[in-house]
């Protein structure tokens, strides 16, 4: 009995992806409570691995830190004032990746074609002295959630950068456009690039996301990315593809690190299918960290890992760059794993099975009662038979 | 040529020879070609944002249900519309003065509509498809009256399958050039600016079918002098609503296929250049050439199509095998990544077919006095079909995506496949009729009896009638009143076979009622 109990909730767990629980905490072990910097450390504990999660603004640029290591280890922050020093992991590294943002681009898109390439004339505006506040925060059991708005140091670019982490610790999907799939393993990562102030010599600004990623694979690997056509644009009406940027490990054997969104961006608050534009992803090539990056302190082996960059970029030819909406936002998840794939909906297969079965039972009941109607008719001959 | 006109009176001034002569065959191709352009504007202009989709939502920013309401508020005065459009021309107009009227009706919508995305204002643009849709299938009517007055006789359902194809052909045309002319216009405009230029220029479609309205009215004008000809007013069946208490209970099953068959093919078309170009990333112009094919295909085949099912009969087996593969296609179109010709292509074969298989149907149900009721409420039920779930496909569009799009289709389609299944229980627990081949309806027939019937007379009617039946229905209009043609070739006799043919129906379903 028990046997089968546990053989139940494996397959339902193989089916569903494990959930984890999680305990999250803002800046731990910060001498400074009061601090306005931020760090928040998820541990996710799942049967027989545990996920450690850093989400840190404390130098400007927004990184995530995935680390996987043995059940019941524990990562400690060493702070140095505001700023971690260094980090201590009790238990054996498994696998660890790496994302963060460090700097935006602000291309003239003179050809009006959307994306960014290296004819645009561009310039780079980096996080690194980004100024961070927490506008919403939710550190429960159930979720972590971290919302934060960045301003940059140059006093004449005004504007805001929107960013809000989600975990939620089991698969759904998102609450908004383009509805991506968060599990227990991955986290949703909302963009937005609000009424930034584009430059004057510019007159077709828009801008794009600079990502680099890491991970503890061999630095003579390459991540890929891949683009991935679904049948089903229910969650994401009008889209059908999926991007995936998988690291090695995950490319060999699902147990690595992914980035999964969709090339959609939104103009608008209000994300909706007439506000959308496209998001393109750039050649993916290899890097070294950026200078001051939190990454070069929790990996002291920074100089032998995997370091690979990208931009995003998004708008669509003839809608009036970044300036028409001054509104740019943008969704991905990152996380361990497989990545999660979409299914039909529970109402496509009810539609299906009850739109053929119907029919099918009509048309068998239908010929049965001829049948047996024409049976019937053979004993006493009608009048065409007589005809005849 | 065997024109009744050819031996009626014929005090002409000009030779009858000379083809400056209302009799003489130039002159009538001239007035075909005339009349085959008078409805192309309409079609043209009808499908304008169909092809021009994607810049719909670039240019003037409207979402998928904003973008859906242009479609259905086409669909809103003809619900009304398809009753009173030919009985005002017959009472008042006349067919002349019709045809002008409704086509300007149709150029001044297209020019509001143009003008509305010109100055980026969607309730003028919805003023305009409103404007347009009032003229557009009353047009198809007095039309329909054209091609009656200027070929009854043998030619009548040749030109009408001509006049039609012709039409549909304006769609496709649509679909073909809109991309190239809106391409053009924004190397001089940007902006909704050049969506509405674009659309400028597509109303001119309308304003060249204006003229051919008013040579034709010209022509006809003259040639109603030349031949004392009289006006066929009195043709047009009159609608009773009380006639629906008399339909038999097949023709109601047959009224839900009007319905939810064709909004699984208009709405796709309509809302199908994006899905073309997002599912399977068509560029712009081969998402509107894959999207032109239903119309093309139904423009080619649809003649084709009238001679197979004349030959094998079998109506409802027929209809049943075109929804089948009709649903194969949209599963195709949902469920895979195959080239989408493939789908669009079943598709198209299958709507023609269902075409030319599903409308005789109802002149073989319906009797004839009753002819005009049935036809009218197909219609109406069908625009109303039409007007709202057009808008409620866009809204699943912008919800729900297309795949659910294509759900809602194929849910239409099990609706309408599950109405045919039953038309055939109906059909073949009663006398079979609706089912029969020509063989079987010959072998079953009585000895003669009909000469000289009235009620024969008017069966033959139904059955011709049925001939010249490719009809879409997105304007069934068109059927609207053309019982005017089965009673000129009821005289004529054309057809004994079929006369036969059909005076078995009428024993049968004497028979039945006895």
């Amino acid at each position: 009995m028990h046997l089968r109990t546990l053989l139940i909730v494996f397959l339902l767990s193989l089916a569903y992806g494990e959930d984890r629980q999680i305990i999250s905490k803002l800046n731990p072990g910060c001498p400074f409570p009061k601090t306005n910097k931020t760090l928040v450390y998820i541990q996710a504990r799942g049967s027989h691995d545990t996920i450690h999660q850093v989400w840190d603004f404390t130098r400007g640029m927004p990184t995530i830190i995935y680390l996987i290591s043995s059940l019941n280890s524990t990562l400690d922050v060493i702070w140095d004032d505001t700023e971690p020093s260094k980090f201590v992991l009790k238990g054996q590294r498994l696998y660890s990746f790496a994302a963060t943002i460090d700097k935006l681009h602000e291309y003239d898109d003179i050809d009006n074609n959307g994306h960014i390439d290296n004819k645009c004339p561009q310039r780079a505006i980096s996080f690194r002295n980004a100024v961070w506040s927490r506008s919403a925060s939710v550190l429960t059991g159930q979720e972590a959630m971290l919302h934060m708005q960045g301003h940059f140091e140059e006093h004449w670019r005004k504007g805001t950068v929107d960013i809000k982490l989600d975990l939620l610790p089991y698969t759904d999907y998102a609450v908004d456009l383009p509805h991506l799939i968060h599990t227990a393993n991955s986290t949703l990562v909302d963009i937005g690039l609000v009424n930034l102030t584009t430059s004057r010599d510019y007159n077709a600004s828009r801008y794009a996301i600079h990502f680099v990623m890491l991970s503890t694979d061999s630095k003579q690997e390459n991540m890929t990315y891949t683009m991935r056509k679904s049948l089903d644009d229910e969650h994401t009406p009008g889209v059908f593809e999926i991007f995936e940027i998988k690291t090695p490990k995950s490319y060999r054997s699902d147990d690595g690190g992914f980035m999964q969104f969709r090339p959609v961006g939104y103009t608008e608050p209000e994300r909706s299918v007439s506000s959308s534009t496209n998001a393109y992803i750039s050649n993916f090539t290899k890097t070294s960290l950026p200078k001051s990056s939190i990454l070069k302190v929790f990996y002291e082996d920074y100089n032998s890992l995997l370091v690979q960059e990208m931009f995003i970029s998004f708008g669509l030819p003839g809608d009036g760059y970044y300036r028409q909406h001054n509104y740019t936002s943008w969704s991905f998840t990152i996380g361990y794993g497989a990545p999660p794939v979409e299914s039909f909906s529970l109402f496509v297969i009810i539609i299906i099975s009850i739109g053929l079965g119907v029919p099918v039972l009509l048309a068998l009941s239908g010929i049965t009662y001829v049948l047996v109607r024409r049976c019937k008719q053979r004993n006493t001959p009608t009048r065409f038979t007589d005809d005849d | 040529m065997d024109n009744p006109e050819a031996s009626g009176s014929r005090s002409a001034l000009i030779e009858p020879t000379s083809w400056c002569h209302p009799a003489n065959k130039v002159h009538r191709f001239l007035a075909l070609l005339l009349m085959c352009f008078l409805c192309f504007g309409s079609y043209f202009c009808y499908d304008t944002p169909g092809a021009l989709a994607d810049n719909f939502k670039d240019d003037s920013h409207l979402n998928t249900s904003q973008f859906a309401l242009l479609y259905s508020i086409y669909s809103w005065p003809n619900v009304v519309l398809c009753f009173i459009g030919g009985y005002l021309v017959d009472r008042y107009f006349g067919v002349r003065l019709g045809t002008v009227i409704y086509m300007t009706i149709v150029f001044i919508g297209a020019v509001i509509f143009a003008f509305g995305v010109y100055i980026n204002a969607f309730w003028v643009m919805i003023l305009g498809r409103f404007v347009f849709g009032i003229g557009g299938e009353s047009l198809q009517v007095v039309v329909n009256n054209y091609v009656v007055l200027w070929f009854k006789g043998k030619e009548l359902n040749m030109v009408f399958g001509l006049q039609l194809s012709f039409s549909r052909f304006g769609s496709t045309v649509n679909f073909w050039v809109m991309e190239s002319v809106y391409r053009w216009v924004a190397t001089y405009y940007a902006g909704y600016e050049r969506l509405g230029v674009t659309l400028f220029l597509a109303s001119l479609t309308c304003f060249v079918s204006l003229i051919c309205g008013v040579i034709l009215g010209w022509m006809d004008y003259r040639a109603e002098k030349i031949l004392g000809r009289q006006d066929p007013q009195s043709n047009n069946e009159p609608f009773h609503l009380t006639d629906i208490k008399h339909f038999q209970t097949v023709f109601w099953p047959l009224c839900v296929i009007c319905v939810a068959y064709y909004l699984a093919i208009f709405p796709f078309i309509a809302l199908g250049k994006l899905f073309f170009e997002r599912k399977f990333d068509f560029l712009p112009q081969d998402a509107n050439n894959v999207n032109s094919m239903v119309y093309f295909l139904s423009a080619a085949l649809s003649p084709f199509f009238g001679i197979l099912i004349d030959k094998t009969g079998r109506n409802v087996t027929w209809v049943i095998i075109s929804i089948v593969t009709t649903i194969g296609a949209h599963f195709m179109l949902a469920f895979t990544f195959f080239n989408p010709y493939i789908g669009v292509i079943t598709l198209g074969i299958s709507y023609s077919l269902l075409a030319s298989g599903l409308w005789p149907l109802v002149a073989l149900i319906v009797p004839e006095h009753q002819l005009g009721t049935a036809y009218g409420i197909c219609q109406a039920v069908q625009n109303m079909g039409l007007a709202t779930v057009i808008i409620l496909a866009g809204v699943i569009v912008d919800k729900y995506g297309y795949l659910m799009l294509e759900m809602f289709f194929l849910g239409c389609l099990f609706i309408s496949l599950i109405s045919a299944i039953l038309i055939y229980i109906m059909d073949s627990a009663s006398n079979g009729v609706l089912n029969m081949s020509p063989s079987m309806r010959e072998s079953t027939k009585p000895p003669s009896r009909n000469e000289g019937s009235d009620e024969t007379a008017t069966l033959l009617d139904n059955e011709d009638f049925t001939d010249q039946e490719e009809t879409d229905s997105r304007r069934p209009s068109e059927s609207h009143d053309l019982p005017a043609n089965p009673r000129d070739s009821a005289q004529a006799q054309s057809d004994r076979i079929r006369s036969r043919y059909l005076s078995h129906i009428l024993t049968t379903s004497n028979s039945e009622r006895q």
